[in-house]
């Protein structure tokens, strides 16, 4: 089990004194899918692309905390009492990716000359490798660099960049991922995203998720802009992260279309910076048909 | 201004004559080489690109007093190719073609063009003539350059008869090195008729080194020079790379690719004549500067008034991994005849930090992201490379390059 807490979050934009998270408090713990809605210029994808720890944002007070239970991460990584609690403010983004946190873009970047397979390759092998470093106990430290070297000298080893997944076996989980989210292979060995449309974009992220198996994802529209088709394969692939892999999944939507596909058990609305109100699915149906306004009223008592 | 008070008391007349006594030359070769160092006193240095203020390259300060040792020239040298073409050296290719040495040697490349073309030719000393038959098809050709001496001046000429084809790949090193080393080369290609030229160079000399190299190629009718240009070594380095398209549906293409790093300094020319008509060219440059490592590129395409039914594609597009590298571009297009299809673009950009922490966030170390993003940059360059030799070479020192940062 995993649960992400953000405690009285403010932000603003680092290059700048514009104030963009006014206190915000939430959580997601495994098991549980969350819908965060609200209208433009809310806060919601700054949210999530400060728990991700994007550079672009400062975080002037409050706590961004993941605490973990310890068997988090399988029978592989031990995890100390003392390590069941991160501050991930004090981590860079690839740290927190190694302790589980995922975010889905909004707007995924074009890379060219990447293959996807080549990136969720080392990115699944980077996360592994992180995870060891951030749960190594001090003692182990120098066994480990002795292990090293002892890799280095020995002429069985392959390439050292080959990392704990190889390529034959990342093949076989890229697969069946990929059929899973009825995709059609040909995307493995596409440049990751270049070229692809908005749709096959979404898919894109939903698949990285389902391989770098986080313990919290977070979701920044992945809806918008889909057919009902591929909504489907994509909301498809979402409840399996959480059935299959236990994900808590925070999911920001301006919609109410994709709850209908992935049922949220908690709803948040979120207005200037802060969650306003926080409700059942329900919450999510009467802002699709009232809008924000009432929330907007109920909150501060006017319109 | 003139470069005149460049030549020194030690490049004589006698050093000149026993250069190409060695070699056997007939008079007339000789004669090329002593008017081309008398030349020097009134050419100047190859053209750079000049803005108010500033040379974009400064050659003059070259010190060529102290590079230039005309009689010592040791290198390592492998020519090598099937048994169908003709590669051989220099003093071979004066043995037994004078007479296709007399009809291309310095036709292309004019010796006296500027001063540095000039003390190429009064003072080369090694070189390799490459001759295709008609119709044969000769791949795999392979001519590496491992330099030795304090400088060293190469030549290379390549001459296709018509429907035949060729694969060159080209290499310099350094082997012992010293302070300050000048290599020198010129390359002259003559595409017959219908025959393909495919002429790859990796250039990866030691990083004291300086390089001048001027490759050129005329492509006749229905023919096709290809270039591929990979430059990686040296302190400072000046290049042209360029086709003549003088034959009715003649196309060329260059490609190139650099990285410089420390205070490397690149000075990279791209350019097409198209001098006939249904002629097309695609010129296209991928490269990176590290630390106070600079790039200067000028890329022509022109279109002269006989060229009817022209394309011409020209991009090139740098990455700067520092804030004190600096890099600029010239794109020129200059278009006499007004049925001409063509683009030209050149963009300096940085690595863009959106696609750095997309690919961070989801777990790959900012270093590493690093690293396959400028790898990535290189990709569609590479993808034009057709030498996989030539391709597998470039992207090992890319990446070894990469790897060395911190």
């Amino acid at each position: 089990m995993a649960r992400l807490e953000l405690n009285n979050l403010h932000a603003e934009v680092a290059e700048g004194d514009e104030t963009i998270l006014e206190g915000v408090n939430l959580e997601v713990q495994s098991d549980e899918i969350h819908a965060l809605m609200g209208p433009n210029g809310s806060g919601k994808s700054t949210t999530a692309k400060v728990i991700a720890g994007h550079p672009a944002y400062e975080v002037t007070e409050g706590d961004v905390l993941l605490h973990l239970e310890d068997d988090e991460f399988g029978e592989d990584i031990e995890i100390d009492e003392d390590q069941r609690t991160w501050n991930l403010l004090d981590l860079e983004p690839n740290e927190r990716a190694a302790l589980g946190i995922f975010l889905g873009f909004q707007y995924p970047a074009e890379i060219e000359g990447v293959t996807m397979t080549n990136f969720l390759r080392t990115a699944l092998n980077a996360k592994i490798e992180e995870r060891e470093e951030l749960f190594e106990d001090e003692e182990d430290d120098e066994s480990d660099a002795a292990d090293d070297e002892g890799f280095e000298s020995s002429p069985m080893e392959g390439p050292a960049d080959e990392g704990e997944i190889g390529v034959a076996e990342f093949q076989q989980i890229l697969q069946e991922k990929m059929e899973q989210l009825e995709m059609d292979e040909k995307f493995a060995q596409r440049y990751l995203n270049a070229g692809f449309s908005g749709g096959e974009k979404k898919q894109n992220e939903v698949l990285q998720a389902a391989i770098l198996e986080p313990s919290i994802a977070v979701l920044d529209e992945i809806d918008s802009g889909l057919d009902i088709d591929r909504l489907q394969d994509v909301s498809n692939g979402i409840n399996a992260l959480r059935d299959e892999q236990g994900t808590g999944v925070l999911q920001i939507t301006h919609y109410q279309r994709i709850l209908d596909y992935v049922e949220p058990d908690h709803v948040h609305v979120m207005l200037d910076g802060q969650i306003a109100k926080s409700g059942g699915p329900e919450l999510a149906e009467k802002l699709e048909d009232k809008g924000y306004d009432w929330v907007r009223e109920e909150v501060y008592g006017t319109a | 201004m003139s470069a005149g008070t460049q030549v020194h008391a030690n490049l004589t007349e006698e050093q000149v004559r026993e250069i190409s006594g060695d070699l056997n030359e007939p008079d007339w070769l000789t004669e090329t080489r002593l008017e081309a160092l008398e030349a020097l006193e009134e050419l100047d240095m190859p053209d750079v690109i000049r803005t108010p203020g500033r040379d974009w390259t400064n050659l003059h300060d070259l010190d060529f007093e102290s590079l230039v040792d005309p009689l010592n020239a040791a290198e390592d040298k492998d020519q090598v190719g099937p048994d169908e073409a003709e590669v051989l050296a220099w003093s071979d290719a004066v043995a037994e073609h004078e007479e296709l040495l007399k009809e291309h040697f310095g036709s292309i490349v004019d010796p006296q063009e500027n001063y540095l073309t000039a003390l190429s030719t009064a003072l080369f000393s090694t070189g390799t003539v490459i001759y295709v038959p008609e119709g044969v098809d000769a791949e795999d050709v392979t001519v590496r350059t491992e330099q030795n001496s304090r400088s060293l001046f190469n030549y290379t000429l390549v001459v296709t008869e018509e429907s035949s084809s060729v694969t060159i790949l080209e290499r310099q090193s350094t082997g012992a090195e010293q302070d300050e080393q000048y290599y020198s080369g010129v390359v002259e290609v003559a595409a017959g008729e219908n025959s393909y030229v495919q002429y790859g160079s990796l250039q990866n000399l030691s990083k004291e080194a300086y390089n001048f190299t001027v490759k050129r190629g005329v492509a006749d009718t229905y023919a096709t020079v290809d270039w591929i240009e990979g430059n990686l070594g040296t302190q400072l380095t000046k290049t042209e790379v360029s086709t003549t398209l003088s034959g009715d549906s003649s196309e060329t293409q260059i490609v190139g690719a650099f990285y410089g790093h420390n205070d490397q300094h690149f000075d990279l020319d791209a350019k097409v004549w198209h001098r006939a008509e249904h002629t097309t060219a695609d010129l296209v440059t991928r490269g990176v500067t590290d630390d106070v490592a600079r790039s200067v590129y000028e890329g022509v395409q022109d279109v002269g008034a006989d060229a009817w039914d022209t394309s011409s594609y020209q991009r090139e597009n740098t990455l700067m991994l520092s804030d004190e590298s600096e890099a600029d571009a010239s794109p020129k297009l200059i278009i006499n005849n007004h049925d001409t299809e063509a683009s030209h673009s050149a963009t300096v950009g940085q690595i863009d930090a959106e696609d750095l922490f997309y690919m961070t966030s989801r777990g790959v170390d900012p270093r590493a992201a690093r690293n396959m993003l400028v790898e990535g940059f290189f990709v569609p360059v590479l993808e034009e490379v057709d030498v996989d030799e030539l391709r597998d070479d470039l992207e090992e020192l890319i990446g070894a390059r990469l790897r060395q940062r911190d």
